[in-house]
């Protein structure tokens, strides 16, 4: 080989602390160096240019620069190589900055490491082969888990670009959790008036096929052209021919069924359509509470139904949709509150959570928009708001906050005095977290206006007085004394946590999650839409906390990610894979175990199992090559001898 | 490489490239201000970091090395740190056996957010290696000849199989023989005392078959080499164990599988018997009870007591056969489990590190490297394309150093961790003796300390513990710097 | 006059240390506990117990190291200039005198077998020749055979000096020491030993009656023949193979085989160096003679085992005119599989060869 090392000043970076000419000199001395030299900007232009000029006048077919991270600099430098012909792998860089000059001060070591790490990346582009990546054919689809605003937004925006979506949403509906609340902060208009049209125009556009009630069973695949299996969940009703006229919803004699989308707070039929903007508007059948299903002679649905749509006998059917990116947006759900005792642990029916009182407050939920106590129907006149119930609680493991509780609090205490014009509300709280615009300035609102009485500390105990009222016994850690306030009602600001089966789905995504379920972001700050399974984003609530704005954002900027993937008609794969000299396999088949993107099959040569790598699904992440005993399966660039290579440089005297 | 200034230890960091490398990235960014021993090697994944590149390093002259990767469940790769935590937790707990001190390894979890924490863990790892010094190099390290009691003491009987029993047998191998390729069992060899493998093709070869405590060879060793062909075997408690492993590993197929199973109490350890023998011409006659085997050798009588030479391998058998009989024959329930430390790990278990070392030192001068160790064990399936002799993976010098020859012995026991039945074929079939199964009975030690007592091929249905992982590890606790 | 000396039994360590003095390295057979005692050869230092009995693995890494060093290489270049570079070569090694004390006839043996193609062939190779010229073997005759050994079949037998400087035999209260060749007839007179005397007759006597321990001879003399007519019977080779291993056992340990593969090996340092090493290699493992293409013309251990047999009972044989075995029987004794080299040379004798076969057939 005719290596060329550039050893980079970075200004004073670098020379600061390390004497880059003697690096440069020893650098000459490697095997395989033909060229080296010390220059003050390598990444420059005209740093870059001298790298091709190099490698033309000393005839390089290798190049070593060692600079700053190869995580800033190595695709620079690799685009550097290859416009003077090389293969753009045949490339190494050492990391002297981050990891010797800006941590170290001692200039004669810092020189002595530099060198070292010089001679490692020879060393490991003497085992450099030249690789290409391959063009892939891609499916020009999207798939979106999740029809709360951020999936919505997501599935508009990819829609309008061009791009057909499949819609996936486990529940009957489409509009998720804002479907169901009241007002939204900070400008108290109307949630259903905003997100109304947009489910409208979900159901409207051409380009989006929409399966609610349906959930995902497996995904195989991978960035380009997944395939996924959806289950589609039997609502005993034929959608092809219900038109959501509501008939049967009135007539079913089974009237005590959980209503999930009311959050329970009053019953409803076996058979509901959840509401009345409903997408799809279409019945379905609660199995726990239908009479038929429950072996008891009934079928009234049917009998009223006029397009005979209702189906007993209908079980879980499964389609297989295939797409090139999908986007998670499946949101949240409340942690279960009644672990809490000293909140009664469920046992007080005047002791509801927040999103309950979204349902008491909206015009089109089961009271009409009157709030009433749900023990006896009467207005309550002091509402307490209980903050932080299961947020930033450690002692339960859920050190985390659920970020916008204390902004629908103030909503919801504004909308209190809004509604009944003589009530009271107080509100518990740790902090008050207001940083969005217009925020801080509708919490002040709330007290100022309305009156809300803000008490900083936290509630030690919820119990009946015995009169109908709840007493309310708290710590008032600004004043520091206690606390004790008679309330008609107790609104409980429960904390969220990641959607039921979040974990799950992740798994089969092969997408990482945090401690509490949260699924992760490529990167915290510079990736936050992207996972580090490549064609994979996320929108919402399902990466951490954040409110409807932030979610519509990350909506949006998941689905510019969809068509930023889009624009292209092919899509190259990575070409540093894990690669098998089928000579050494003796089809153990250990590889296929362990990859964690299926990235390996098993095929027959010669009458013999070997195992054979998917290029277009290996990520690179080498676990093969380690579990592999024979050494049979090699991650290119990674390889054993790679690693010996960089090893042996160090460690042999 | 030029020696280190004095200053200055040699330590070899292992990092992966989303994390950690961006850990350290951070911390540079930030100026934290670091030791400058480390170097750092970028790996796209600590699933990637081969246990052997760590003993590479520290054989080859690291006096520490550090592995980190992402933390637990934060795996770019979505598994690749479970996976790496099983098997560097091996790693550190192995070490021990070979005299190196666990303290030289590492492994820990840093975030690309992370630059203060990574600073601290490379302060702080440095400052424990050069607490420790430069480390001992093996091939400077004194030999240590010791001499010590291979022998157990050992109260079991020994396994000899009625005439009648032998007669079931052959009866039920007659019955299938017409269907099978071959059925694999032991005859006599050189002499009496001898029996080697025997390959039952017909009648006439059946009449040869024997099935006492001198069979020594695990036959499953053959088993991978006759896929494709309908085979039956003869077990006992350790082969089918070996039997099981194989199916675990798909490296054999039920279908394809008769297993006749006879029950075993123990097997007579040869070469310690030859020991006791001596030089002989001839053998005339063997008699084997379960307690007395009878020699005529050289028209002398000898008898010995065969608990004295029961090997010491069927004082750690679990007992109970695996699940996985077509058909059995004889009595099990003299059968049971005995989990004694083997005498060769429970003498290294006295050494100190030093002393280790340099029993393993005076041991790799006498290694031929042979590979008999090797290709007698069922579980080395990598056959003929062992990295050990490869040019590519390079990862052995031709050199008979006692450096390579160790490397050797390592290769062939970190790839047997989680996976050894604990036949013990390695070790008795070392034409010089070496204790190499001590290796391997502390691997076992490790793997039931981390996995919930398991033990390699058990059940046909588990998975072998380093070829999976849980989120969750019950007995890992990972190294926290905090 | 005779350079037949006496070496009393007590006085082996004053002897050897008497050679140490005079510059050689001695190694002598010690034993190495283990799960299975074995003696091996090593240098021995003044004080080290020595053992008589046969080592475990001959003596052949005296003459043909297990690896060895052919050369050095080192490639240099300047800073300034670092496209040019020159390379050197360093093949200096240093050959010190070396005696094997208390080796067996079979083992010396050995050496004058593998003195035949590394010396008398058309190449001398200077590596073994100088080795070989720096030593001196002492041999001990064996008292009696054992169960694996045969080397009266291959047409030597325990006192055999082939190979052998010095021979000597045990008597009563020590040994008798009787020089063979030049070399150990010198070592000998120089030595400040006593004359043996009428003790060389008791010597004499000694060696009959370990001549006449030995089991009955089996002539192999058609061997040479026979092997070359069932070359081609891979049903005979893979039968009289299916319970190898496949392990380099029986090569390692053998006196006479002598088959070595060559690679470089890079060592690193600020240039670029490295060594050319000779190293033992084997015929029972997969590597041997395979080729760069990949490709292998003994594809399996059958026609590696015939290889084997076939070199040490018929082409050596045949090129050389002795048998490339001392019937030192190491490899049946340490067979994992217990494999006889004397019962496949008899099977081969008495094996039907094709002609024979399809002539009983029609």
């Amino acid at each position: 080989m005719r290596i060329g090392v550039f050893i980079c000043h970075c200004g004073s970076n670098i020379a600061g602390t390390v004497d880059c000419a003697q690096v440069a000199a020893k650098a000459a001395l490697f095997p395989d160096v033909v060229y080296a030299t010390d220059p003050m900007y390598t990444c420059a232009e005209p740093g870059q240019a001298a790298i091709e000029e190099a490698i033309h006048s000393h005839k390089l077919d290798g190049v070593v620069v060692a600079s700053c991270s190869p995580r800033m600099h190595e695709p620079t430098f690799r685009k550097t190589v290859e416009r003077a012909g090389l293969n753009p792998y045949m490339f190494e860089m050492a990391n002297i900055r981050e990891h010797v000059s800006w941590i170290g001060r001692d200039i004669e070591a810092n020189t002595r490491k530099a060198t070292e790490l010089v001679r490692l990346a020879v060393e490991k582009l003497r085992h450099n082969r030249p690789l290409q990546a391959q063009e892939f054919p891609i499916t020009r689809r999207v798939l979106i888990i999740g029809g709360g605003v951020a999936g919505i937004q997501a599935a508009l925006d990819c829609a309008d670009g061009g791009i057909p979506v499949v819609l996936v949403e486990r529940e009957a509906t489409i509009g998720g959790k804002m479907a169901k609340l009241d007002k939204t902060f900070p400008t108290v208009d109307c949630s259903a008036c905003i997100l109304g049209p947009k489910m409208v125009d979900v159901a409207q556009h051409p380009l989006i096929t929409l399966y609610a009630h349906a959930e995902i069973e497996a995904i195989s695949g991978y960035v380009g052209n997944f395939s996924v299996s959806i289950r589609q969940r039997t609502t005993y009703v034929d959608w092809s021919k219900c038109t959501g006229c509501g008939t049967c919803t009135e007539k079913c004699p089974s009237k005590k069924s959980y209503d999930h989308f009311n959050e329970g707070i009053a019953p409803t039929t076996a058979i509901t359509i959840a509401f009345p903007q409903a997408i799809p508007k279409k019945a379905v059948i609660n199995k726990d509470f239908c009479r038929q299903l429950n072996g008891k002679k009934c079928a009234v649905c049917a009998k009223v139904c006029p397009t005979g749509a209702i189906d007993f006998a209908m079980e879980d059917s499964f389609v297989t949709e295939n797409v090139g990116s999908i986007v998670v947006a499946t949101g949240y759900d409340l942690m279960d509150w009644t672990i809490y005792g000293q909140y009664g642990h469920g046992r007080y029916p005047d002791v509801i959570t927040s999103l309950a009182y979204e349902r008491l407050m909206n015009a089109s939920g089961p009271t009409g928009g009157h709030i009433v106590r749900p023990s006896d129907g009467k207005e309550p006149k002091s509402v307490v708001f209980v903050q932080c119930v299961g947020s930033r609680d450690p002692a339960i493991g859920r050190p985390y906050c659920s970020g916008f509780c204390c902004m629908y609090t103030a909503k919801q205490a504004i909308l209190t005095k809004d509604h009944i014009q003589d009530s009271q509300s107080y509100v518990f709280y740790m902090d008050i977290r207001a940083p969005g615009k217009m925020y801080d300035e509708f919490t002040r609102r709330a007290q100022e206006e309305y009156g809300t009485h803000y008490i900083r500390g936290r509630v030690s105990q919820i119990f009946p007085d015995g009169q109908g009222q709840l007493t309310v016994l708290g710590m008032d850690t600004l004043l520091g004394r206690p606390v004790e306030i008679k309330a008609d009602l107790v609104v409980l600001a429960v904390g969220i946590e990641a959607s039921r089966g979040a974990r799950e789905l992740a798994e089969k995504l092969r997408i990482s999650y945090d401690a509490y379920g949260f699924f992760l972001e490529s990167h915290v700050k510079l990736k936050p839409v992207e996972t580090n399974t490549a064609g994979v984003f996320l929108a919402g609530v399902c990466q951490g906390a954040k409110d409807i704005p932030a979610s519509v954002a990350q909506g949006s900027a998941a689905a510019a990610k969809v068509l930023t993937l889009f624009a292209r008609e092919t899509l190259a794969s990575n070409p540093q894979i894990a690669q098998v000299t089928a000579k050494r396999c003796v089809g153990c088949g250990k590889c296929l175990r362990c990859c964690p993107f299926g990235a390996i099959k098993s095929s027959l040569v010669k009458g013999e199992e070997k195992a054979e790598v998917i290029a277009t699904m290996c990520q690179g992440c080498g676990l093969c090559t380690a579990t592999c005993p024979q050494g049979a399966i090699q991650l290119a660039h990674a390889t054993d001898d790679h690693i010996l290579a960089e090893v042996n440089a160090l460690c042999r005297l | 490489m030029p020696a280190l200034a004095n200053n200055e230890l040699r330590i070899v960091g292992f990092l992966c490239n989303w994390c950690s490398y961006g850990g350290a990235d951070t911390a540079g960014v930030a100026r934290a201000s670091q030791p400058t021993d480390l170097r750092i090697i970028r790996v796209p994944c600590s699933g990637r970091v081969d246990p052997l590149f760590v003993l590479k390093a520290l054989l080859n002259g690291a006096d520490g090395v550090l592995v980190s990767g992402c933390h637990p469940r934060d795996c770019h790769y979505g598994t690749g740190n479970f996976y790496a935590r099983r098997r560097l937790e091996v790693l550190k707990r192995f070490l021990p056996i070979l005299g190196i001190d666990p303290a030289r390894f590492s492994y820990t979890w840093v975030s690309a957010s992370e630059g203060q924490r990574w600073q601290k863990v490379v302060s702080r790892f440095t400052e424990e290696i050069h607490a420790l010094g430069p480390a001992p190099r093996f091939e400077a390290v004194e030999p240590l000849a010791k001499a010590c009691s291979w022998t157990q003491e050992s109260k079991g009987p020994v396994s000899v199989i009625s005439p009648e029993l032998l007669e079931q047998l052959k009866k039920a191998i007659a019955d299938k023989l017409p269907e099978l390729d071959c059925v694999l069992g032991w005859q006599e060899g050189r002499d009496l005392l001898h029996s080697v493998p025997l390959f039952i093709r017909s009648e006439d070869d059946l009449t040869k078959l024997r099935c006492d405590a001198t069979c020594h060879n695990n036959l499953v060793r053959y088993l991978p080499d006759l896929k494709g062909q309908k085979v039956g075997i003869i077990v006992r408690s350790c082969e089918a164990r070996s039997v099981v492993q194989l199916l675990q590993e798909g490296l054999i197929s039920r279908e394809e599988l008769v297993v006749f199973a006879l029950p075993c109490q123990g097997l007579l350890d040869l070469p310690r018997l030859e020991e006791a023998l001596g030089r002989y011409q001839r053998l005339e006659d063997l008699t084997l009870t379960e307690t007395t085997l009878r020699l005529r050798v050289d028209g002398q009588e000898r008898v010995f007591q065969t608990a004295d030479f029961r090997q010491s391998r069927c004082e750690q058998c679990p007992g109970e056969l695996p699940a996985i009989a077509d058909q059995s024959f004889g009595d099990f329930s003299g059968q049971t489990a005995s989990q004694t430390l083997p005498p060769e790990l429970a003498f290294l278990d006295s050494l100190n590190l030093q002393e280790r070392m340099g029993f393993w030192r005076a041991c790799m001068e006498r290694c031929i490297l042979c590979h008999a160790c090797r290709n007698s064990c069922p579980m080395c399936v990598c056959r003929d394309q062992c990295i050990a002799e490869s040019r590519e993976p390079h990862w052995q010098s031709a050199e008979a150093s006692v450096k390579e020859k160790f490397f050797f012995q390592i290769i062939h026991a970190l790839h047997l961790a989680g996976r050894c039945t604990g036949c013990g074929e390695c070790q008795a079939n070392c034409p010089v003796g070496l204790p190499i199964f001590a290796l391997r009975a502390h691997l076992n030690r490790i793997v039931s300390e981390l996995f919930d007592g398991y033990q390699a091929g058990c059940d046909p249905k588990a998975v072998p513990p380093l070829l999976t992982y849980s989120q969750e590890e019950a007995h890992i606790h990972e190294r926290s710097w905090e | 006059m005779s350079s037949d000396r006496f070496l009393a039994h007590t006085a082996i360590g004053d002897f050897l240390e008497g050679l140490v003095q005079t510059g050689y390295t001695v190694y002598c057979p010690q034993k190495e506990p283990g799960v299975r005692q074995s003696v091996i050869f090593a240098p021995w230092q003044k004080g080290l117990p020595i053992s008589l009995e046969k080592a475990t693995v001959a003596p052949k890494h005296l003459v043909l190291p297990q690896s060895e060093v052919l050369f050095r290489y080192s490639k240099h270049k300047e800073s300034a200039e670092p496209a040019k570079q020159s390379l050197t070569l360093d093949a200096n090694e240093i050959f010190t005198p070396t005696l094997l004390f208390a080796s067996r006839p079979c083992d010396a043996r050995g050496f004058a077998i593998l003195d035949r193609p590394f010396l008398q062939g058309l190449f001398r190779d200077p590596y073994y020749a100088r080795r070989r010229e720096a030593l001196c073997v002492v041999s001990l005759t064996c008292p009696s055979g054992c169960a694996t050994c045969f080397c009266h079949w291959t047409g030597a037998g325990p006192s055999s000096p082939e190979g052998s400087d010095i021979l000597m035999t045990e008597i009563a209260e020590g040994f008798v020491l009787q020089g063979i060749t030049d070399k150990g007839k010198e070592l000998l007179l120089a030595s400040k030993l006593p004359e043996a005397g009428e003790k060389s007759q008791e010597a004499t006597k000694a060696r009959k009656a370990a001549w006449q321990s030995l089991s009955p001879v089996q002539d192999l003399s058609t061997a040479p023949q026979k092997l070359a007519e069932i070359f081609a019977d891979q049903a005979f080779w893979s039968q009289a193979t299916q319970a190898c291993l496949a392990c380099g056992a029986c090569t390692y340990l053998c006196p006479t085989c002598y088959c070595f593969n060559i690679t470089d090996e890079s060592l690193d340092g600020e240039n670029e160096q490295g060594v050319r090493l000779r190293s033992w290699d084997t015929c029972m493992a997969k590597q041997f003679t395979e080729e760069a293409s990949g490709h292998n013309p003994r594809p399996d251990k059958a026609q590696r085992m015939r290889n084997r047999i076939s070199h040490k009972f018929s082409s050596y044989p045949e090129n050389w005119g002795s048998f490339s075995c001392s019937g030192c029987g190491r490899c049946v004794t340490h067979c994992p599989v217990g494999l006889d080299i004397r019962e496949i040379v008899l099977k081969a004798i008495h094996a039907k060869t094709a002609q024979q076969n399809e002539k009983e057939t029609s």
